[in-house]
């Protein structure tokens, strides 16, 4: 019987620093395993967990650092400038819109806002339809979905959860007779900080940090930080391993260049990332869909300001949802106040006395994060040779995607209004504050689509997705329904960048159990796939 | 991409500005972001204001406007820090720049530049850093209302001068927030999940 012992705090992480300080690797070394995941996010810590618990020899590689939550210090900018990627600043081409992303040890789950959201049947349905997922129909999806809830302790937010900017947005819902709902999150006693997006320091966040990340290391998986894949290596159609690159996370010099040999290549990259490994390394790809399909999921903030103090940054970050919309037009909305930088990321900002009243109401603030369903038109594409290359993200709302930004915007500030917001800030470039609903549309007019929805509302997203998209057909998918590259046996993609089409909810639960599939699958086939034999 | 080089400073740029943002110019959120993160005291060593007249990485003349932005854009308040004279606003723009990719800190620079030199068309020839305050005031209010490309701009330079100043823990008893509580809180650690049972 195997011995399976969790660590009580941390996980067993390799860093730049240990290579270093290692003189049996040396500046070049070469490692062997039956599995090589790239990232360890949300698709990749499932996918190692699972396949370490069935026996494989698994390598995580992650690109970014060991950040252990003991060392978290909710400060937004902390974590900022050491997990997210490009400090927060990774945008597309016409900046102005971010692209949001952890890269740390456990991804972009390590600073979510914990909202976990089973979409409706509709949506797996559409993808056994229209492309071929017979797997993933709702009905053989369900016991996955149960299985990550209980791994994430998925609750629906309890009374002592829903804080004073989600009791505005409840207010406001009531008066205008939409419907709202409690949010479901990971997250286990909640501690109430309100600092999510900084990382959880007392670990009651279910990110991958906490959860399938130790599982995995204590089934055996190995796992390195500080470690860029830069090519996925294939002979004659097969993956062989993976190339890769351990820097020093500080400076970003290099420490040492890692070759890994291994029948299987799982990429977990994340949406943006996936796709340009694979282009990188010159993956087979009849569809010529790889990189193309990006859906972002854009959303603004409404901010608005009462006559009373709120205080709304305390407690649960997201209390309840809008989801009136959610079947009908793809909206969706989070309440959901975080630290006074996150005002700065607003449009408003003003200038001189104007700043500094704006900022001094931080306490009478609540906030309403609106999301709309994009049409999944981005694309993403790694310009140059694999070294000195770089990444483009072309994303720019489309008149409707625009009007559907100016549509949630509008009916966030309304909801606020109806719960006696005395104005609401609107998220535009532009300086637009509103003080009568009654103004509202007249203002929201001011915003002109203009050259390509260019530096009109301050979108971000957070939920990027479709890269590489999953379907029956390799002319019109990037993998296959196992989640394997078409033409390329052993090359396995687990992350958000597999959905079919732009998804109305927030990713993370799907992410995961569209991982635990195809780490299901590799199992299932495991005789084909490992014919240099495995240990297991 | 090619960059080109600060050689095409030209004033021949104020007749229109498009051509900057063909160039990528408007990199308002990569520089928000970094602003954030450069700015953090606790990591980079706060630096007690007034600093030495001297900056490792911003050139004088981005120091004059960047003074002057930081002037105007958050003037003495009651119960709040001088962003000059306390908080180490332009340090930390100084560090943030310090950190910046060289593509980054190379537009950043023309930021400044085009900024600095923008309002000879409507301020007769006269420069931002030497506008009086309502002049610089109005200066700032108008481009954040003029074309896409003077919304991006004015929104990069405010954001980063303000996120600059607003991070410093000193700023937050006037907004009455609590900053990190866990500690103060005395919140156990839960450490790692247990595992699933099979
Ligand atoms: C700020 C924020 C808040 C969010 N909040 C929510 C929420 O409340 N609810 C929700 O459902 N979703 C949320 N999301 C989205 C959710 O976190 C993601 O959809 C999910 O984590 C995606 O999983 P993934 O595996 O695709 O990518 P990620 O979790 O991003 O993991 C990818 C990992 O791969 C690494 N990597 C990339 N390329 C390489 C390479 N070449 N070599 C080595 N490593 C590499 C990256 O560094 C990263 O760590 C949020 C995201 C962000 C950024």
């Amino acid at each position: 019987m195997r011995n399976v012992n969790v660590p009580r705090d941390g996980v067993p992480v390799t860093q730049a620093k240990d290579v270093a300080a290692d003189p049996s690797l040396g500046k070049k070394f070469r490692l062997r395993a039956d599995v090589v995941i790239v990232g360890s996010g949300g698709g990749g810590s499932v996918a190692a967990y699972e396949l370490a618990k069935a026996g494989l020899d698994v390598l995580v590689l992650e690109s970014g650092r060991y950040y252990p939550s003991s060392r978290f210090t909710e400060h937004l900018g902390d974590s900022m400038q050491l997990i997210w990627r490009d400090q927060a600043g990774q945008v597309n081409t016409s900046a102005d819109v971010v692209f949001a992303e952890g890269q740390c040890m456990g991804g972009s789950t390590v600073i979510g806002g914990c909202v976990m959201q089973h979409p409706p049947d509709w949506v797996f349905q559409r993808w056994v339809d229209n492309h071929g997922l017979a797997d993933l129909a709702p009905e053989k999806l369900a016991p996955y979905f149960n299985q990550v809830g209980q791994e994430q302790q998925v609750h629906v937010n309890e009374s002592h959860e829903i804080n004073a900017c989600a009791h505005k947005v409840i207010q406001g819902c009531e008066r205008m007779g939409f419907s709202w709902q409690p949010v479901t999150r990971n997250v286990k006693r909640c501690a109430l900080t309100g600092h999510c997006l900084a990382g959880c320091p007392s670990d009651r966040k279910m990110s991958a940090l906490v959860t399938h990340l130790p599982w995995a290391s204590a089934y055996g998986a190995r796992m390195f930080a500080d470690t860029q894949v830069t090519q996925v290596r294939t002979r004659s159609g097969r993956a062989t391993g993976v190339d890769a690159v351990v820097m020093d996370p500080d400076s970003g010099s290099e420490v040492a260049r890692m070759a890994v040999d291994a029948e299987v290549v799982v990429v977990a990259g994340g949406a943006i990332q996936t796709p340009m490994l694979l282009q990188r390394s010159q993956i087979s790809d009849p569809s010529g869909q790889l990189g193309k399909n990006l859906a972002v999921q854009p959303f603004t903030q409404a901010l608005a300001e009462f006559p009373e103090d709120l205080h709304a940054f305390r407690g649960a970050l997201v209390g309840v949802q809008v989801d009136e919309f959610f079947d009908t037009d793809g909206y969706f909305f989070y309440s959901g106040l975080a630290e006074p930088e996150q005002m700065l990321a607003q449009g408003y900002l003003g200038a001189g006395q104007d700043h500094i009243d704006f900022m001094k109401k931080y306490k009478r603030m609540a906030a309403l994060n609106a999301f709309s369903i994009d049409e999944g038109n981005g694309e993403v594409q790694w310009e140059g040779d694999a070294v000195n290359g770089s990444k483009k993200i072309k994303w720019n709302p489309g008149r409707s995607e625009f009007e559907n930004v100016k549509r949630t915007a509008a009916l966030a500030a309304r909801i606020f209004f109806s719960a006696g917001a005395s104005r609401v800030y609107l998220p535009t470039y532009q300086h637009l504050a509103v003080d009568s609903v009654f103004d509202l549309d007249q203002t929201l007019d001011q915003v002109d689509y203009g050259l390509n929805g260019m530096y009109t509302f301050r979108m971000n997203s957070f939920s990027a997705q479709g890269t590489c998209r999953m379907g029956l057909d390799k002319y019109a998918a990037v993998v296959d329904p196992d989640g394997e590259c078409h033409e390329t046996k052993g090359l396995f993609v687990a992350d958000g960048s597999l959905f079919p089409e732009p998804m109305p909810a927030p990713p993370q639960w799907t992410v995961q159990v569209v991982a635990k599939h195809i780490a299901n699958r590799i199992l299932e086939r495991r005789d084909g796939l490992f014919i240099q034999g495995n240990s297991a | 991409m090619r960059q080109q080089d600060f050689s095409d400073r030209h004033p021949s740029f104020m007749a229109g500005l498009e051509p900057l943002s063909r160039r990528g110019f408007l990199r308002g959120s990569v520089l928000a972001g970094a602003a954030l993160s450069a700015g953090c005291a606790r990591l980079l060593g706060r630096k007690e204001a007034p600093e030495a007249l001297e900056y490792e990485h911003l050139e004088p003349n981005e120091v004059r406007t960047l003074r002057r932005l930081t002037e105007v854009l958050i003037p003495a308040s009651e119960g709040l820090p001088s962003s000059i004279e306390e908080v180490p606003t332009l340090g930390n723009i100084d560090s943030m720049a310090g950190k910046m990719p060289p593509q980054t800190r190379e537009l950043f620079g023309l930021a400044l530049w085009v900024f600095e030199r923008r309002p000879m068309v409507s301020f007769s020839f006269t420069r931002f850093s030497n506008l009086d305050d309502d002049d610089a005031l109005e200066y700032i209010r108008s481009m954040q209302q003029a074309s896409f490309f003077e919304r991006g701009l004015t929104t990069t330079l405010k954001t980063v001068v303000t996120l600059n100043y607003w991070r410093d823990e000193r700023t937050w008893p006037a907004l009455d927030y609590w900053g990190p509580v866990t500690e103060k809180w005395g919140v156990t650690r839960l450490g790692n999940a247990p595992l699933p049972r099979a």
